[in-house]
Order: structure tokens, then sequence, then C-alpha cells
């Protein structure tokens, strides 16, 4: 019996510190998705400035949401609970705010570059690469720290929540830089290594597990830990939690290929991402049930308790998105709700229902605390339930209702076999006031954030902050040489680096499988030898496409579906992408599909489209991008991302930055400027919208008429 | 298409196979792993959180503890 009793301190600054940052990164994320918002009904939000479009202002809201207010409610419950667990400071204090500041500064930096255009245009991998290499760095000062904590911890068990961090810690790693792996063309400028199918599985395998394992592991290890303490009693199944782990890290890392669905992926690897889906839903309500159970005997706490309320709530939030998320990954299912608002009004029943309402949870429990006293208003809280709660319904509800009439109207076909609404504009003009609705929603939930905040500063300021916590434990026993062979268990518990190990080896083999043949497949992609690469003001006008943030709105992905044939032409094929790198699929379409648009309309139609979107299109919902006629094409950049292409694999002949392609871009140039004064419009050829309108003109022309071939040739 | 191109490489066959295995192994291994845990070991490591060392547990100043 180890009677060495030591005395540390648990450190409560680092935990305030992420606990306020949470607050006021969630406040502001949640206005910019309520900018964004309101950009859907009313297009003149922006109040003519580029710099908050919709299409620029969409990536802003989804990291400010998922890594700043999430990420930082993150942080603050793991550093809490990860130190009481392990009965141990953190490892080390500077690491602890190298990984606070280096977190709010990279948030600040992407606050400045998103609305400033500098974008990959992944989803929720958008910063650019200076960024991406500062977010590994503070995510590696993190995962040194915890594991670390682990290292010398006096607890001699790791309790399942550990495992749940550890798993973050290790996939988002992975994740991260795989899916990072860019070329850079100047400072805040690179392109995606991997082209078309390729960049579309890496991108959605990191996508869907950036839900997974940001969003999803980390706050599942918070539930862990902090809903028994809240309840004071033990989870109801230890046993199943340890179930819920293997299972939820081994199944999810397979289910990415369910965002692309239909598309111009491989049937194998879409199938793979519906089955694993599918299988997803147990492990996910083993965890609810969990969770919901451990309150046995104790609902009636969760009456009086805003605590427990927001936990309750939240847990069932996970339940209800774990249910949707696998039904949405049938593909029939999908058919109808992908790139519809069907899959906004289901991120965001997880994302305020789960993660908001565990982080506000968190906060109630931690503050109080942190500062010796009680919450200043129970009241308040319980309001700031019932209005979030609103705000939740408020929200989803009519997005839901926008996302089926979407999908529905889509597909309508009129008894004369024609499509009933062939003008994508009467679908989407249709669901607007649904999106008046959701901005009601929004508008409710963070006015609960802002009770929350007033709250949480009153408590503050009616108690005393004490900045360590003292506490004692024995020390731990250095484990004496076993006799024979130590059993699995005691390995796996006894020695966090082969438990990590196992994990990684969990998460590494459906990536692995699915991802292999995908890079086998390279050679064998079924090419279209009239498919070329993009002419140099093309590739400037895609940059352009890509720094506006078209692909918020309008996909580049026909499905093999009448309905969509008949609206947008051919379907999509993988050989038409492989110089897109990165791809600009879109998940999203709020617009119409523009795979084929090159030819369809006259440039002038595209000149006056962009000056003012209702000109053309009476009851568009786009902005104006009246600066694309004004600002000057940045044609110093053209040799640096030419070249870069060329690295990644797109096949420009040897110094052709450095002559024949100023020439070239000259020539196209001239013959957009000719072909608008046709149209009576006078420009000058060095102006932005010359080239977003020569990349528009291209897209889907190079196998339109020609015979081609749809398999390995 | 795909078939095609899927079929055309060398062993692919085995890819499925594989996969099945590791599945299959995994989730026997897991599931033995889990069911033969003794209850004594689940129950202390459901109570871990509840003991966090502190000296003087913040707790004594929230009305849940009370």
């Amino acid at each position: 019996m180890n009677t060495n009793i030591e005395t540390f301190k648990y450190d409560n600054r680092i935990v305030r510190a992420f606990a306020i940052a949470t607050v006021v990164w969630g406040i502001v994320g949640m206005l910019v998705g309520l900018l964004a918002a309101a950009e859907l009904f009313f297009p003149g939000a922006n109040l003519n400035f580029q710099f908050i479009t919709f299409g620029r202002i969409r990536p802003l809201h989804t990291n400010a949401v998922i890594f700043a207010f999430v990420g930082n409610g993150m942080f603050m419950g793991i550093y809490y609970s990860l130190q009481r667990l392990c009965k141990a400071r953190m490892f080390s204090d500077f690491l602890s705010w190298f990984n606070f500041w280096g977190w709010q500064l990279i948030i600040v930096g992407a606050a400045v570059t998103l609305p400033l255009g500098f974008t990959t245009s992944k989803e929720y991998a958008e910063l650019e690469w200076p960024i991406k290499v500062a977010l590994a760095i503070v995510w590696l000062a993190f995962a040194v720290n915890l594991f670390g904590t682990i290292v010398k911890r006096r607890e001699k068990h790791m309790y399942v929540a550990i495992w749940f961090y550890i798993a973050t810690a290790v996939t988002v790693t992975v994740l991260h830089v795989t899916n990072s792996m860019t070329m850079p063309a100047g400072w805040f400028k690179s392109y995606s290594m991997y082209a078309g199918v390729q960049d579309a599985l890496v991108q959605w395998w990191y996508g869907h597990n950036a839900v997974a394992f940001f969003l999803t592991t980390p706050y599942l290890g918070l539930m862990y830990y902090f809903l028994p303490k809240a309840a004071n009693r033990p989870v109801y199944s230890y046993r199943l939690s340890i179930i819920h782990f293997w299972a939820l890290v081994f199944l999810y890392i397979w289910a990415g290929p369910h965002h692309l669905l239909y598309s111009a992926l491989p049937d194998w690897a879409q199938s793979l991402g519906m089955v694993f889906s599918l299988m997803l839903i147990a492990p996910s309500w083993g965890g609810m049930l969990n969770g919901l159970l451990t309150l046995r005997g104790a609902w009636d706490k969760v009456r009086q308790d805003p605590v427990l309320k927001f936990m309750v709530a939240a847990v069932t939030a996970y339940g209800m998105a774990t249910l949707e998320g696998p039904l949405l990954a049938v593909k029939t299912v999908n058919s109808l709700s992908h790139y519809t608002d069907w899959t906004i009004a289901h991120v965001h029943t997880g994302a305020l229902g789960w993660n908001g309402f565990l982080t506000f949870s968190m906060l109630y429990y931690l503050i109080p605390r942190l500062y010796k006293t009680q919450l200043w208003s129970t009241k308040l809280a319980n309001y700031h339930f019932w209005i979030a709660m609103l705000g939740m319904i408020f929200y989803v509800v009519p997005i839901y209702v926008a996302g089926i009439t979407e999908g529905l109207m889509w597909k309508q076909f009129n008894p004369d076999g024609f499509l009933q609404y062939p003008n994508f504009l009467e679908t989407i003009v249709h669901v607007v006031p649904m999106f008046e609705l959701r901005a009601i929603g929004g508008t409710l939930y963070i006015a609960g954030v802002f009770l929350m905040a007033y709250n949480l500063y009153r408590t503050a300021q009616a108690g005393q902050f004490e900045p360590d916590t003292e506490a004692q434990a024995a020390a731990l026993e250095k484990t004496a040489p076993v006799r024979g062979r130590p059993s699995f268990h005691r390995l796996l518990e006894g020695k966090p680096l082969f438990f990590t190990v196992l994990a990684v080896v969990a998460i590494l083999v459906g990536g692995l499988v699915e991802v292999i043949p995908m890079y086998l497949i390279k050679s064998n992609v079924p090419t279209i030898a009239s498919v070329k690469p993009y002419s140099p003001l093309e590739v400037l006008g895609r940059d352009l496409y890509i720094r506006e943030g078209c692909l918020g709105c309008h996909s580049q992905m026909i499905r093999p579906f009448r309905s969509e044939t008949e609206r947008y032409g051919d379907y999509s094929k993988a050989g038409e992408y492989v110089y897109d790198h990165p791809f600009l699929w879109g998940s999203e379409r709020k617009g119409p599909d523009l795979a084929r648009v090159g030819g369809k309309y006259p440039d002038a139609w595209h000149f006056n489209h962009m000056d003012d979107p209702r000109s053309t299109s009476p009851g568009s919902i786009m902005p104006q991008y009246s600066w694309l006629l004004t600002q000057r094409l940045d044609r110093d950049a053209l040799p640096a991302r030419l070249a870069a292409l060329r690295r990644v694999g797109v096949p420009y002949p040897a110094d052709y930055e450095n002559g024949p392609a100023q020439k070239d871009l000259d020539t196209q140039a001239a013959k957009i400027v000719a072909n608008l004064k046709q149209g009576s419009i006078n420009t000058a050829p060095d102006r932005e919208i010359v080239a977003l309108i020569a990349y528009l003109q291209r897209l889907g022309t190079d196998i339109k008429g020609a015979p081609v071939a749809t398999a390995a040739q | 298409m795909e078939e095609k191109v899927i079929c055309g490489l060398d062993g692919v066959g085995i890819y499925g196979i594989i996969s099945i295995c590791i599945f299959v192994a995994f989730f026997a291994g897991m599931l033995l792993w889990a069911f033969t845990k003794k209850p004594n070991y689940l129950d202390k490591m459901g109570r871990l959180p509840l003991d966090s060392g502190e000296k003087d547990p913040a707790d004594h100043h929230h009305p849940d503890a009370l």
C-alpha cells in the first residue's frame, strides 16, 4: 500500500481563459452565422461590401463555431477534467498557455484571411497553408501536454474520457496533415496536391471526421466526465462506454464517402461509406443511452438544475443527429437531401443541440466552481435553456421544410415528362420565407447566449476566483516487474503509448482501405482525351471563383438522375476533374449547378449578372459582385500559380509561365472583351470579370459534343 | 465502370476479404474484452470521476451538493 500522499495544485487559470474565449468566440461565430442567414433572404445585407459576402463569411461562420466556439469549449473541458482524472496538474503550464494563445491567434488569422478571400475552398479546411502550419504546431503542443499529463498521472487507470481525448488528439493530427497537403503558390495561395475524385475523397474523409473527431469524440469524453459529476453518480454502464469508444472510433473513419453519394466517386467507395454510416447508429445510440441512463433515479434533479437540463437536451440532440446522419447516408434518402438545406438542418441539430448545449452546461457547471460561489441566477439559466431550445426548433424546422421542398421541387416532372420547375430560381424563391424564419430561430439562440454571458459574468463578480485548486493523491507506485507476461488489459491501461497505437490502428484501417485503392486508381481513372488543363486566364478566373466562395452556393457535380441531366446536361464523370486542384464540387445549391454552364449564356450575360444578378435573374438571392468589374486582375501571380500547378501534376509545358502564358492570357482576354463589346459593354481586358467569364465559359465544354469514353481504355 | 476499374487492379479481391476479417476480428476481440471485465473493476472505473482528489471540493459551494 502506498502511503506517499502528495499535495499538488490544479491549474484553473487556463480553464477560465478557455471559458472566456468560448463565450466570446461563440457570440462572434453565431453573429456571423446570423449575418450569413440574413444574406440569404436579403442579398444586399453585405452592403455591397466584398469582404462580407455570403461566399466569404460562410466559411468564417463554420470555422468560428467549429474551431473557435467548440474548439475553445473542448479545451476548457479537457483542461479541467484531465487534471482531475489524472490527479495531476497539466504537464506544462507553458504548453497550456502556448495552446491557448496560439489557438486564439489562429482564430484571429482566420477571421482576417477568410473575408479577404484567402481560402483553399476545402470545407472546414479553408485556412491557407501558413495558418495550417501554425495550427499543426499548436495542436502538437496540446497533444504533448495531454500525453505528458497522462504519463505523470497519479491515478493508475485511464478513465474512458481520456480515451476519447487521446483519440481526438491523434486522429485530428492525421486528418489535418493528410488533407492539408498543398503546393504553395505564394504566401496565401496554394493548390491541393490531389485532384478531382481523389481530392474529393480525401476532403470528405477529412470533413466527415472533423465532425467525428473534433465535434464528437472530445465532447463524448466530456459527457462521460461532466454528466456523472453533475448528477453525482457513476456512469450507467462502464462496460458500455468501453464498447461505445472502440466501436465509434473504428466505424466513424469509414463513413466519409457518404458526402459524395451519386457523385463521380467510384460506387464501391460510396457503398462502403453508406454501410458504415448505418452501423454507426449502434455505438452512437449506445453512448446516448449510457448518458441518459446515468440519470436514472436523478430525474428530479433535471427539473431544477440547468446544468443537467442542458446536458439531457445535448445528449438527446446527439441521439437525434446520429440517427438522422446514417439515414441521410442511405443513397435513396441522400438523392433527395443532398445539396439541399436538409443537410444544414441536420448539422445544426448537432451543432446547436449537441455541441452548443453541452458547452453551455459545462460553462454553468464550471464558472461557479472556479469562482467558489453559486450561479448568480438559476432562473436566468432556465430562461436561457428554453430560449435556446425554442431558438433551435425555430432554426431547424423551417430549414427541414426548406430542404425537403427544394429536393422535391428539383425532382418534380409534369405529366408531359418535362421538369415542373425548369428555372432553378423558382425553387429557391419558394423557400425564402423559410430562410427568414430560420434567422428568427438563430436570433433567439444568440439571445440565450447573451443571457448566459451576463449570468456568468455576474457569477464571477459575486465570487472569488481560485487560480489553483489544492488536491491530494497518492503517488503512483512504480509498477514492480511483473513475473511472466503482463495481461493485455494491464498493458492497455498502463501504457498510454500502447493504447494510443491501438487507437491509431483502429482509425487508420478504415482510412487506408478507402484511400489506398483511390490512389491505385489514379493511373486508371477513365481519362477523357478532350479534357485539357485550364488556360492561364481560366486559372486566374478559377482562383477568383475560389476567392469569392462561389462553391458555397453552386455545385459542379451533376448527379446521374434524369431530373439533373434534364436541368444541367450530361452527368459528371471522374475524368473531367483530373486537372481540378482543388476539386470544386461543392455541397450546397443555393443556385444552379455550374458544371456545364460554359457556353450556356453569352459573355455579356455573365457580365451583367455579376454586376447585378437581379437584372438577368429577377428574384435571385445572389449578391452583387460589382467589384469584379473594376478590380484589376493580379496577373503577376500567374507564373507562381502555373508553376505550382505543374508541380502537382498539371501538364503545362516547361517554362510555359515565363512567356507564352502571358501571351495566351492576352489573346483570350481580348476575345472576351470583343464579345462583350458586341453586347454593348466596354471593359478593359485586365479586369477580374474577364478572367471569371473565361473560367465560367470553359466549364463543361471539354466534353460537350464529343463522344466520351466512360470506361478505362 | 467502377467494377472494371477495381477488377483491373492486381489482387484487389483480397482487399474485401482483408477488410471483413479485420472488421470481424476487431469486434469479436473488443466485445470479448469488454465482457470479461470484472464487475468490481467496472464499478471502480465508473466512480473515478467522482473523486477529484480536491482537498476542499468546490461542490460544497454548489447547491447540488447540499
